[in-house]
């Protein structure tokens, strides 16, 4: 492993000029996406910046959001009652990632930022990445892809983002409080990611030295229902082939309003618009929940590996809102 | 007949907790990554990036200016090394680092010495390596260089007619894929010459097998060469081929004249270490009405690395489980750029059982039968139908009626999709088992102490099964001691020769050499028992060590303490030793059988989204004697984990286009994890066995044997549908 500089920064502005001024440094949070990547040789920072004394973990709750301090853990932000309440698939989507272990270190903010799992981006032996190197192809379009994304992408890179806790949170359009270089602004996480097909080597819209200091998540409004259903191969401490977050609410067999965002499919947490629209003020409809999957995926880009997500992903979704409308199939 | 020993039954089968436990879970015991010597340096294996070709260039000079690194190691100063003798188990390892040729995807090419294995590691991580790349053979349907026979082919009868004869036929292609041992301790070793003398602490299963080849390689004595492993975190297999790594350590070492030590890291585990091989499988099976199998063909083909051996065995229980008449069998190994393909647990027949154990259910469903109602139709239980001559042991039926009873197999409606729980699908399936006797030659010395304790010592490996245990129960029940009284010391290729840990020959043949090593105790004792002695005259069998004591077996108050016969002689300790022997009387006359099973099984199935739960598992198995309770239901526990592995997750991808590992990590290798896992029934049945006199069989393997047939049996008893090819996942599974 290749020597770096280690500082603790206590205050935000001191955090954010330390990165800011080493273009060479990384902020350091629960470590459990910056640590592999130093091990796997993929990314080797001169300089982390470990931000974990920085005043920034709890969660405040007001009346309509909660503000998250982004070094809450996914553990503490999944043991707060309120999102058991009120946002009962952000609550599901924390519980059902990673491992328990994983889930104490693991910081909210951290995870919005995670990087990809395709190996071949993992992997510095492999040449072709243009995630990691503009210009050099993708090895996971010729190669083994199963853990890829159908959405977003393109032959140029068809890395998955695999979050799961940002599929919810970017159906209820949560934002991040960002302090950077140029002070401080707030940005929705459906602006803050950008699709693999856009350019494969930029992952979002953060500039160096930008951190996340905050989240803001709506609290879904009284009388509405959500959850979050992940579908994977083993039962547990994996990501998701295909998932799916739904928030609801039911007039009578009207859906009187509805938000759908999907996992493993994206090359970022995908918003479902157009099946939000085609099944908002609709009466409950198998059929149609089907075709509103299906119109999602209509522009998906597949290999042979991540062909079969297609069909998965409309029928998680069905399913998903099967059991949230208490539909017959 | 051997006579089966009649002293086991106080400690033996008890299930007494791990002897050597405590030091497990208090980090006091010294695995080979715990070794510190002084002034010892860190070496990192370098492995190539192409999967066919030569090196070109390699620029090592660049990486001595680094911070702390010693020397770096290629083909053109590696020392040349003699080719490795063939050892009775595993297969010769590959000389590393001897020429340019590269041969596979992640060959060794480099070996980076260094102060720390920080600097070492940074340093493996810069060295450029300039290569000729040839196209790799990589396709085992493409182009192939060279097929190998793996096992031999068997025939008996005429297969051809009871095809023609049969009322009912199947036959079906049936794929394994490739799976990587994975044991949880990371392999490696530490390295030490003194002048020609070389010691190794090592993860390897057979420390004989590693004396033996770097004596040969190095040119030196095997008197010289001293192999330590007192403790081994898993190996599954993966411990038992002498692995180039151990070589470059020990040649480093030798070079540097200091201690070298080099532990491999997760990713070089799916590399360096062994895999099993993906294998395909044509399986034809004929029967009549009645369900009497009229004949069985098995033709198999599994894949090695260029310069390697065949792992083989895929084939090689099809000819004993059940009688027919007309058998063949036939198997063979493919040659690719691939990497080391090696014995993993259960290796060939975890395989051949899902191939034939499928087939026999699609058979069943043909027949219109019940599967266990097949199975049970045709199971050799008397004799062995390739041989005709008797098992030693065999209770396969009891394995299967026994396990039926425990699961209420006999509620289950036969039809496939019969059973609905709302969104589910519920299947069960099951699957018969055999495991192949295997039990290579061990040694022991049991010494006993004038102060009443003793201590066994053997050179064998304990592998995390529970060696040390249950050898302490059966030296405790033979010496008349408690097993506080018996150290078991092992993992030292000093004391007397061991078979390795594998084949799950290792509890058998130790406990009779240490059965054997007591014989000769009592010899040497009651030759201490002068004239007046009640004892005098006797012979080793007419007594039995009890309470410190020698005493006649048929009349226990005639007895000599043992602390008096030692002093009377001006002795302080009497040591004895033992090896297994050939079977005696009618035993030389049976088939050494080895453990049985039957594995029963319940899924539920999500068609939708393609979700399979295991939800129950029920497991028997024929064990001969249980030396230990408890150890043995957690070999057969750990096994079953091993096979929803196996049936369900475990997957080594290789990228076609360059022959790399795609999937070399724990985030993307998937194994069972504890939420896969239901609650296990774990049963045992039959007798002690007959061929040796401990009555003892493997369980290490049988546990994994049968329980991916019964998982895919299970889910064609679920959905209707088949799965051919393992693993069975999600996309297989959406209707
Ligand atoms: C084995 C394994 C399994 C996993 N399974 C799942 C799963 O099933 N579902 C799932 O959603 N996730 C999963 N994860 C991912 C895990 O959730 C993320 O690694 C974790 O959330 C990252 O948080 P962290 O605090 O450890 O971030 P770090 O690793 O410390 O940081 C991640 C990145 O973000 C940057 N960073 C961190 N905090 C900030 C900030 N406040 N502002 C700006 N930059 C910042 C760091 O520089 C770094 O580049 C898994 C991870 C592992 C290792
Ligand atoms: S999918 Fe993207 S991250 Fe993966 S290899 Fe291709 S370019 Fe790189």
């Amino acid at each position: 492993m290749r020597a770096f500089l280690y500082d603790r920064p206590t205050a935000v502005d001191e955090a954010v000029a330390a990165v800011a001024a080493d273009p060479q440094a990384a902020f350091l949070a629960g470590g459990t996406t910056q640590v592999d990547l130093m091990k796997d040789g993929v990314w080797t920072p001169d300089r982390l910046v470990d931000i974990t004394r920085l005043p920034l973990r709890g969660i405040l709750v007001e009346s309509q959001q909660l503000k998250v301090g982004a070094l809450t853990t996914m553990e503490e932000l999944a043991a707060e009652p309120v999102v058991a309440q009120r946002l009962a698939f952000v609550r599901e989507a924390l519980l059902h990632g990673a491992s328990v272990q994983l889930r104490n270190m693991a910081t909210i903010g951290g995870n919005l930022l995670q990087r990809t799992r395709c190996r071949y981006f993992r992997d510095p032996t492999v040449s072709a990445c243009n995630r990691r190197s503009p210009d050099s192809g993708c090895a996971a379009v010729d190669n083994v892809a199963r853990m890829h994304a159908i959405l977003g992408v393109d032959e140029r890179c068809i890395a998955l983002h695999a979050s799961d806790v940002a599929v919810p949170l970017i159906a209820v359009d949560a934002s991040v409080l960002v302090n950077g270089p140029a002070g401080q602004r707030r940005i929705p996480l459906t602006e803050f990611w950008v699709r693999a097909d856009e350019g494969p080597s930029i992952e979002n819209v953060l500039g160096h030295g930008d951190l996340i200091t905050e989240i803001d998540i709506p609290l879904l409004p009284q009388g509405w229902r959500s959850g979050y259903l992940k579908v994977r191969d083993r039962a547990s401490y994996e990501f998701a082939l295909t998932s799916a977050a739904v928030a609801l609410q039911l007039d009578g067999d009207l859906i009187a309003d509805i938000r759908i965002a999907l996992g493993g499919v994206g090359s970022v947490p995908w918003r479902a618009r157009e099946a939000e629209e085609m099944l908002r003020g609709t009466p409950v409809d198998p059929l149609r929940f089907e075709q509103a999957g299906r119109a999602v995926m209509a522009s998906a880009f597949t290999v042979p590996g991540t062909a079969f997500k297609v069909d998965l992903a409309v029928r998680t979704l069905s399913r998903q809102l099967l059991t949230m409308t208490e539909a017959k199939r | 007949m051997t006579a089966t020993q009649p002293d086991l039954g106080t400690w033996v089968g008890k299930g007494i907790d791990r002897v050597e436990g405590p030091h497990k879970v208090t980090g006091t015991a010294p695995y080979a990554s715990d070794v510190t010597l002084p002034g010892m340096l860190h070496a990192v294996v370098v492995t190539s990036t192409i999967a066919a070709g030569s090196i070109v260039k390699i620029d090592s000079s660049a990486l001595l200016t680094l911070p702390g690194v010693r020397a770096v190691f290629t083909h053109e100063n590696f020392p040349r090394l003699n080719t490795p003798t063939q050892v009775l188990f595993g297969e010769a390892p590959v000389v590393p680092m001897q020429d340019a040729r590269i041969a596979f995807h992640g060959q060794e090419v480099a070996l980076v010495v260094a102060d720390t294995p920080q600097e070492a590691t940074e340093a493996a991580r810069l060295l450029e390596i300039t290569y000729a790349a040839e196209p790799p053979l990589l396709d085992p349907a493409g182009q192939r260089r060279e097929t190998l026979p793996s096992s031999p082919d068997t025939s008996r009868g005429d297969t051809d007619a009871g095809w023609a004869a049969a009322d009912v036929r199947v036959g079906a292609t049936y794929r394994t894929p490739e799976n990587t041992n994975n044991p949880l301790g990371l392999m490696g070793c530490v390295a030490v010459w003194d002048g020609d003398h070389l010691e190794i602490h090592d993860s390897t299963q057979g420390t004989i097998a590693l004396r033996t080849i770097l004596a040969g390689m190095f040119g030196v004595p095997e008197s010289g060469v001293r192999v330590r492993v007192p403790y081994l975190g898993g190996g599954f297999g993966a411990g038992l081929n002498q692995w180039p790594y151990k070589i470059l350590a020990a040649g480093a070492a030798r070079e540097l004249g200091v201690p070298v030590k080099l532990m491999l890291t997760r990713p070089q585990m799916f590399r360096l270490v062994g895999h099993r091989p993906n294998s395909e499988h044509q399986v034809r099976l004929g029967a009549a009405r009645d369900g009497g199998l009229t004949m069985i063909e098995h033709r198999a083909t599994s894949l090695s690395s260029m310069d390697f051996p065949a792992v083989g065995l895929l084939t090689s229980g099809t000819p004993h489980l059940y009688d027919c008449a007309n058998v063949a069998t036939v198997e063979r190994t493919v040659r690719l750029n691939r990497r080391y393909p090696t014995s993993m647990r259960a290796p060939g027949e975890a395989e051949g059982n899902w191939a034939v154990e499928t087939a026999m259910d699609e058979l069943a469903h043909e027949l219109g039968m019940d599967p266990l109602d097949l199975r049970l139709r045709n199971l050799a239980t008397e004799r062995d139908p390739a041989t005709g001559k008797p098992w030693s042991s065999n209770a396969v039926i009891e394995c299967c009626r026994v396990g039926a009873e425990l699961f209420g197999w006999s509620r289950r409606d036969p039809r496939p999709a019969s059973t609905r729980e709302g969104d589910l699908l519920i299947g069960q399936g099951m699957a018969a088992c055999g495991f192949f006797a295997y039990m290579p030659m061990s040694q022991a010395r049991v010494t006993i102490y004038a102060d009443g304790t003793a201590a066994v010592r053997s050179a064998a490996t304990d592998i995390g099964t529970g060696t040390y245990t249950i050898i302490t129960q059966v030296a405790a029940d033979l010496l008349g001691l408690h097993p506080q009284q018996v150290d078991f010391q092992l993992g030292d290729s000093d004391m007397p020769a061991s078979a390795h840990s594998g084949g799950s020959g290792l509890a058998s043949s130790l406990s009779n050499a240490v059965i054997d090593a007591v014989s000769h105790l009592r010899g040497e004792l009651l030759a201490l028992a002068g004239p007046d002695s009640p004892l005098h005259g006797l012979a080793p069998d007419d007594v039995v060590c009890r309470d410190g004591a020698l005493c006649r077996r048929d009349d226990p108050s005639a007895r000599e303490p043992i602390a008096d016969l030692l002093a009377g002689s001006g002795l302080v300790e009497l040591a004895a030793d033992g090896r297994l022997r050939p079977p005696e009387g009618a035993a030389r006359d049976m088939v050494h059988a080895a453990a049985y099973g039957a594995r029963f099984v319940e899924v539920a199935i999500d068609p939708m989204i393609g979700r399979l739960r295991v939800r129950r598992v029920v497991t028997v198995t024929d064990g001969g004697r249980i030396l230990n309770k408890k150890l043995a239901r957690s070999q057969i526990l750990g096994a079953t984990v091993g096979g929803i592995g196996q049936a369900l997750f475990e997957d080594t991808l290789t990228d076609p286009g360059t022959g790399r590992v795609a999937n070399g990590t724990f985030g993307d290798y998937l194994v069972a994890v504890n939420a896969d896992v239901p609650d296990v029934e774990v049963a045992f049945v039959g007798e002690p066995d007959r061929y040796t006199p401990s009555g003892t069989k493997g369980i290490g393997e049988i546990g994994l044997v049968g329980v991916a047939a019964a998982i895919g049996n299970a889910v064609f008893h679920a959905t209707g549908r088949r799965a051919r090819d393992l693993p069975i996942t999600v996309d297989q599974l959406m209707m």
